[in-house]
């Protein structure tokens, strides 16, 4: 690639997570503060930018690569709230096809296109589906495509793994020029152990939390008008959650090469925390962190 | 451990299955993967070897699949390319073949063969990616395909064949005189009263493939036709004979005798078809005597080639002739199964000589073996040549890939083999 045009982030995590609600909420938050965000949703479900546009439709870029030899930045793009230039990356129907392989192929026709040169974004948010399944998932991460990735987790062991896995495929990329991380975004937290649990991880692996978003009914409110919280609840807490999360991706540079934990050592961890988990739950109490 | 290969001869899973398709009668490969593939396959495969296949070149039929059919999936494009090679290519069976890419993607080809077998196609499938093995693995696959798929279109012949008898092993091309060898075999096993199935060269089509399960026994030549006899011995019980390589010589004498055995055939019209056949190979030999001692035949000599061909020549070689095994380089990459057998039989060719027998397909390896063995002969394939001219020794070429022949009929197998690899071998180290 040329030369760079504006900060370019990836999010990963585990499917359902709330990877797409908490990127369409950082691009809004961003695109409130003044600047020129554009939202690339990298998953063959295509519902990434869906809450930034109210809920129309979008044409993917590989539904109208299909379909028409030459594909223009218009056909596969839309202006969403605050002006988020919203790209859908698409893939193929269930069980047939390589959606890795789409991912790489939509990615570089947004390359070809020159879409960075001539819209001049300030941040560009790639939206990666669920776990890195395979090669192609990774591609945002790779090649100095992102800067730095950052992981949305809960404090669920499946989400934790997940996110276990993606610092397997930074620390395999990144010193040959891939993204690094940016930090781990801590979602949903409603259990009174989940922080503690996700700084226990971060630790472990070298990273850190950059923000803590609570489970909360404005997003799912704001979810069911087809909105984000920055639009739908701008006066909400909830709102400021996000505003601080923009902010840190924007203000903060740092990233770090993360220490992914093997197979075993993962599981012995996980089982530590169900056995706190459990003396919490029995009002054993200890020092506990911020239980 | 991992290590380097230099010049490999061994080209990948696609290219065996379609040396296999394009070497049967009738039978119209359709390739499904990437332009490459096919064109690799006339370049790599075909020209060199002396005489290419009906579809061996360009002509060949491939979905050409671009990048739009990796990320949605090419069964479509290969809907479309079977229709059209249909129209276009007449033929009693199309046999599907896939390449690396549409196999990872995963496309799903038995359900666009059966789509093809609704509207009436002859068509089968065979899953032959290039990361599933080499060329011989390739034969395997193809072969398997086969056998189980055919039975399938309800073309099979129902009456049994008295005394027919299968031959696996042989890879097309891989063996550049898999025609000749195979017709000499067959030609013996008529002599004594069986009914050869060559399955491949000339009028070789879907009879003789649907008469398969029919054979009264299955004799396997190499290591690579292991699999389908064992196959037909689950399906159909059919006895299997292996053979310890190609019989040349007076092993194919034995080897007559062996099926005479198996088969309960009348043992004195075997015995009296091999008086025949040994009285004029060695009227030959005599013939060659006077050539023999005055240019000195025997001379220590370099092998390299695939087990079938090392194991078999060498042994008519050593043990008929008298030369005598410096190096033997084994380069089909046998299963560890089959090694130690090799090895135990190969190295003690010659009482009280110690013959090295290495086993490589890498070409730099191979080329310094052959070096430091300094044999006085090397018989090989095209990629030896500059060794032996280094050496200034005669130097032979029969194996794949052969540069300075044109192969059609002839081959090294049975008697008239040895009397063929008499005369080359002669004149090899007579032009010397």
């Amino acid at each position: 690639m040329s030369e760079k045009h504006g900060k370019h982030i990836a999010i990963y995590g585990k499917g359902g997570i709330g990877k797409s609600t908490t990127t369409s909420n950082i691009s809004a938050a961003l695109a409130e503060a003044g600047y020129k965000v554009i939202q690339i949703g990298c998953d063959p479900k295509s519902d990434s930018t869906t809450i930034l546009r109210g809920g129309n439709d979008l044409p993917t870029v590989l539904d109208t690569l299909r379909e028409q030899s030459k594909v223009k930045i218009e056909d596969v793009s839309a202006v969403g709230f605050g002006g988020v230039l919203c790209i859908e990356a698409g893939g193929p129907v269930p069980g047939v096809g390589c959606a890795g392989r789409g991912i790489n192929a939509a990615v570089e026709l947004l390359q070809e296109l020159n879409l960075f040169e001539e819209y001049k974004p300030d941040f560009v948010l790639y939206d990666v589906l669920g776990d890195v399944v395979c090669g192609g998932f990774a591609v945002p991460i790779r090649d100095g495509i992102a800067d730095r990735a950052f992981v949305v987790t809960s404090s669920d062991f499946m989400a934790i793994f997940a996110a276990n896995n993606l610092f397997k495929a930074i620390n395999k990329y990144a010193p040959s020029g891939g993204a690094r991380l940016g930090g781990v975004i801590a979602n949903s937290i409603q259990a009174p152990y989940a922080k503690s649990l996700i700084d226990d991880f971060t630790q472990q692996t070298g990273t850190s939390v950059v923000g803590y978003v609570p489970r909360s009914f404005t997003v799912a409110q704001s979810e069911l008008f087809g909105q984000t919280v920055i639009e739908a609840a701008p006066k909400s807490e909830q709102a400021d959650v996000y505003r601080n999360l923009a902010r840190f991706i924007d203000e903060h540079q740092d990233s770090v090469i993360p220490h992914p934990l093997n197979g075993p050592e993962l599981k012995k961890w996980a089982r530590t925390w169900g056995d706190r988990i459990f003396e919490v739950e029995t009002g054993v109490v200890q020092k506990m962190e911020s239980i | 451990m991992a290590h380097h290969i230099e010049g490999s001869r061994n080209s990948c899973a696609l290219h065996g299955a379609l040396q296999v398709i394009e070497a049967i009668e009738g039978v119209v490969p359709v390739i499904h993967s990437t332009a490459g593939c096919g064109v690799q396959h006339f370049l790599g495969v075909n020209r060199l070897n002396a005489g290419s296949d009906r579809f061996g070149g360009p002509p060949v039929s491939n979905s050409n699949i671009s990048e739009k059919h990796v990320v949605f999936g090419g069964s479509s494009r290969l809907r479309e390319q079977l229709k059209n090679t249909v129209k276009i290519v007449e033929g009693d069976l199309y046999v599907i073949v896939t390449g690396c890419s549409t196999e990872m993607v995963g496309d799903d080809i038995p359900a666009m063969t059966k789509e093809g077998r609704d509207q009436d196609f002859q068509v089968i499938y065979a899953n032959t990616p290039g990361f599933r093995g080499d060329v011989h693995q390739g034969y395997q696959l193809a072969v398997k395909a086969l056998i189980e798929q055919l039975p399938a279109l309800g073309k099979g012949e129902q009456s049994s064949v008295e005394g027919l008898v299968n031959i696996w092993g042989i890879v097309p091309h891989q063996d550049p005189f898999w025609a000749g060898n195979l017709e000499e075999i067959g030609r013996l096993l008529e002599g004594i009263g069986l009914k050869p199935n060559l399955l491949f060269g000339y009028d070789q089509g879907l009879s003789s493939w649907n008469r398969v399960p029919n054979a009264a026994l299955n004799i396997v030549v190499s290591v690579w036709g292991d699999s389908p006899a064992m196959l037909l011995e689950e399906r159909y019980g059919t006895p299997v004979l292996k053979l310890e390589g190609l019989p040349v010589g007076s092993a194919a004498g034995r080897f007559l005798q062996t099926v005479s055995d198996r088969l309960n055939l009348d043992l004195t019209h075997t015995e009296n078809f091999i008086k025949s056949e040994e009285k004029r190979l060695n009227t030959y030999l005599a013939s060659l005597a006077d050539t023999y001692y005055r240019a000195g035949f025997q001379r220590e000599f370099a092998f390299v080639g695939e087990s079938s061909q090392v194991a078999g020549l060498s042994e008519f070689l050593t043990g008929t002739l008298g030369l005598i095994p410096r190096t033997l380089i084994i380069t089909d990459n046998p299963p560890e199964y089959a090694r130690e057998a090799l090895l135990s039989r190969l190295t003690g060719l010659v009482e009280g000589y110690s013959t090295e027998v290495v086993f490589s397909e890498d070409h730099a390896e191979i080329i310094d073996q052959v070096r430091s063995g300094a044999a006085e002969l090397v018989l090989g394939s095209a990629l030896e040549e500059q060794v032996a001219l280094a050496l200034g020794v005669p130097f032979l070429q029969l194996s794949f890939p052969l540069s300075d022949k044109v192969v059609l009929s002839r081959g090294y197998s049975g008697y008239r083999g040895a009397a063929a690899l008499l005369e080359d071998l002669g004149s090899a180290i007579l032009s010397n």
